[in-house]
């Protein structure tokens, strides 16, 4: 049947999934953010408590070619701590909220993550060879003798079993005293950046011990502050220009050459408010949780609770495309206000070629949309459906009236299994979905 | 009357999660905390109107505390404290609603989770320019008491008795909240609330938090709504803008006066 991501022959069929099957699942082992690297060979995931795994694609054999390499863990490390903030005698949670990969220049991959308030950053190597008869030493590793050297002999390099090490290159601490919520690299691929509550900072990947301060919205009078940063991306190709979300829905698109200080936008993007639709929770469901940049970097998307929508950057009053990503939740605000769900972070991303775009949702779905055919299509990330290259089936939700077999009433809705965290493949169409501990990877089967 | 009810309830609720967000693990989360004041002022705002819109008018409406009355027609319990400090305010400031002990409190709850709104600058509503809290701030400690009024989550709204056992009430002196909750409480009949962990080490508190009741909360959050200056600004009303203008000197009084007062815990959070 038609799909999306491209062509009508599309389908998109189960591949993989790591984690825990489990019923309790270990708040430490949730996943907080998935990111592919620029190649789509490895796929990095962190969670709350800390640890970055990073997956790594098998070389595709020759023999079946139908299907393509899967992903097996490469490397595990522990990247934050929990430490606690003395002065101001609170904790800061060792949550990793981001990974950015940087793009690979030699053998080794490097990698940024972060959590509340340091980011790091992390090279990731191969050793697959040791030398082997050193001169002074034994093999264990103790000293010889010195009186029972006679001969010289040169150490020589013998293979060993692959060892992947991941070691801490930089750590960028003490720049933020609100929570960061996202950082980008820049296209210079020398400086990044790093959004707060209220700041943005600029680094240089080489410094630590500095930063420049780009954006700061935070009032003289706390008493003042109306609206936080919510997220914030660098554009793919200009190095000058960043975009920042806030939590009033708007998102400024800055240009670091016009000042020092952009607290002065270039643009302002704002979709006007329907009156209609005002509810106690107006605010808080329009508050923008994800913006991303297109590759072509021509358009931005926004994530805010109930839609996406994607921004043409050269039209500041209007998004150029709107998707509702659950709109049968728009009745249940108050219900979700009460557990806490409307305040979910959902992530959005593009494919490779811009022309599809996705997102997650409750009860393990995710939803993708096709920009060019205007189909959507819902998908679930469940046990039951994982049987390898199992196709996927289309899922839907019952709005109200009789519901149709197969279909999932809104209040069947399980709202802790929740799709905050979602990437796609640069290249291919291949997709990492993470459903609380477990990753899930789906790929399209050709037909 | 259900938006009333309603509104209520989601007042009471953003309370919760605002006093919860203050032992969550990680520390003050701006962004979600200004998102439910959001939500509160919203809330607050039809709670009002649904006073002015139910034709529960009050004679009196020359009194500074003619919003805090009609508020009164609906609680179960009314602080007489307000009543007392209302007066005392008068001194003051001569355009300030009596809403001053539930200010405090609603300042400290406030304060407590989110530094940055730690005052309670009135709030200019719509229907009434004169209800704005007087700022007093209390010096006595009226912080456990806004934990626990924010703990109680009450799910009745009215109840008629405490507005006739109010009255006599009036007359009593109190520079506090708590001691003004202590003594209506005594005249009020137990009301309905939904359980609520008290984790107060007071027991003076605890036995107040057991009597508390909707009314008290809706005081304190009537109060708790005008503390944020900024989200008033947001609608960028220009009426607002001369109440607050005439405010702001007292809540900046209020607000020193409630960082004085603020734990060591909150203080780091203001710091923050």
């Amino acid at each position: 049947m038609a799909g999306v991501g491209g062509g009508n022959d599309f389908q998109w069929c189960f591949s993989q999934v790591k984690g825990a099957i489990d019923e309790d699942v270990a708040e430490a082992d949730i996943i907080s953010t998935v990111e592919f690297n620029y190649s789509g060979e490895l796929l990095a995931t962190g969670d709350k408590g800390g640890r970055v795994v990073i997956f790594q694609r098998e070389q595709e054999s020759k023999n079946r070619s139908l299907s393509r390499g899967e992903y097996n863990v490469y490397s595990t490390f522990q990247s934050h701590e929990p430490e606690f903030d003395y002065l101001k005698s609170l904790e800061i949670e060792e949550k990793i909220n981001k990974i950015r990969w940087l793009p690979q220049q030699n053998a080794a991959h490097f990698l940024l993550s972060t959590n509340d308030k340091t980011i790091k950053l992390w090279k990731i190597s191969e050793r697959d060879k040791r030398a082997e008869g050193y001169n002074l030493k034994d093999e264990d590793g103790r000293l010889r003798d010195p009186f029972r050297i006679t001969s010289l002999r040169v150490p020589v390099l013998m293979p060993m079993d692959l060892m992947v090490e991941a070691s801490p290159r930089r750590i960028f601490a003490n720049a933020h005293t609100y929570h960061i919520n996202s950082i980008s690299v820049n296209s210079d691929y020398q400086t990044y950046l790093s959004a707060d509550d209220l700041r943005i900072n600029l680094w240089h990947l080489e410094i630590t011990d500095r930063s420049f301060n780009i954006v700061d919205i935070k009032p003289a009078n706390m008493e003042e502050l109306t609206e936080v940063i919510t997220a914030a991306e660098c554009h793919p190709h200009q190095c000058n220009v960043f975009v920042y979300s806030s939590s009033k829905g708007t998102i400024r698109l800055c240009d670091m050459r016009a000042a020092a200080l952009c607290d002065r936008h270039s643009k302002f993007f704002e979709e006007p408010e329907d009156p209609s639709s005002r509810s106690f929770f107006s605010e808080i469901i329009s508050s923008i949780s994800d913006v991303k940049f297109s590759h072509s970097g021509r358009y931005m998307m926004t994530r805010d609770y109930l839609s996406v929508k994607v921004w043409d950057l050269n039209m500041e009053n209007r998004p150029v495309e709107t998707y509702q990503v659950h709109e049968y939740l728009r009745s249940k605000l108050c219900s979700l206000y009460e557990n806490d769900c409307i305040f979910d972070k959902f992530e959005c991303c593009w494919n490779g070629s811009d022309s599809a775009i996705m997102t997650g949702s409750y009860n393990n779905f995710f939803r993708m949309f096709d920009r060019n055919t205007r189909r959507d299509i819902t998908l679930e990330a469940s046990r039951e459906n994982s049987k390898p290259r199992a196709m996927l089936k289309p899922r839907k939700v019952c709005t109200g009236g009789k519901r149709k077999k197969d279909e999932i009433s809104v209040d069947s809705l399980d709202f802790n299994k929740k799709i905050l965290h979602t990437a796609w493949h640069p290249k291919e169409n291949v997709i990492a979905v993470a459903a609380t501990n477990n990753l899930y990877i789906f790929q399209d089967k050709m037909n | 009357m259900e938006f009333k009810v309603e509104a209520h309830r989601i007042m009471s609720i953003s309370l919760g999660k605002i006093y919860n967000s203050r032992v969550q693990r990680g520390g003050i989360k701006l962004h979600k905390n200004l998102l439910v004041s959001l939500v509160l002022r919203s809330a607050r705002q039809v709670y009002l109107s649904d006073f002015y819109s139910g034709a529960c008018l009050n004679a009196q409406s020359e009194r500074e505390g003619k919003e805090w009355d009609l508020i009164d027609s609906e609680r179960e319990k009314f602080p007489p404290a307000t009543e007392e400090c209302n007066q005392t305010e008068e001194t003051r400031q001569n355009d300030q609603p009596p809403i001053n002990e539930t200010v405090e409190k609603a300042d400290d709850e406030e304060v407590k989770p989110d530094a940055e709104h730690c005052t309670p600058t009135p709030e200019e509503q719509s229907q009434n320019s004169s209800s704005d809290l007087a700022d007093r701030v209390s010096s006595e400690s009226s912080v456990p008491d806004a934990i626990k009024q924010n703990q109680e989550s009450p799910t009745d709204s009215t109840n008629a008795t405490l507005g006739e056992s109010r009255q006599p009430q009036k007359t009593h002196v109190c520079t506090t909240r708590k001691r003004g909750a202590e003594e209506s409480e005594r005249d009020d009949a137990p009301q309905k609330r939904t359980k609520v962990n008290v984790t107060s080490s007071n027991a003076s508190d605890d036995e107040e938090s057991e009597e508390m009741d909707t009314g008290n909360v809706s005081n304190l959050i009537t109060i708790f709504g005008s503390s944020f200056s900024g989200l008033l600004s947001k609608d960028g009303a220009k009426p607002e803008a001369e109440a607050q203008d005439s405010d702001s000197g007292s809540g900046q009084i209020c607000c020193d006066q409630m960082l004085k007062n603020l734990n060591p815990w909150s203080t780091a959070i203001v710091a923050f």
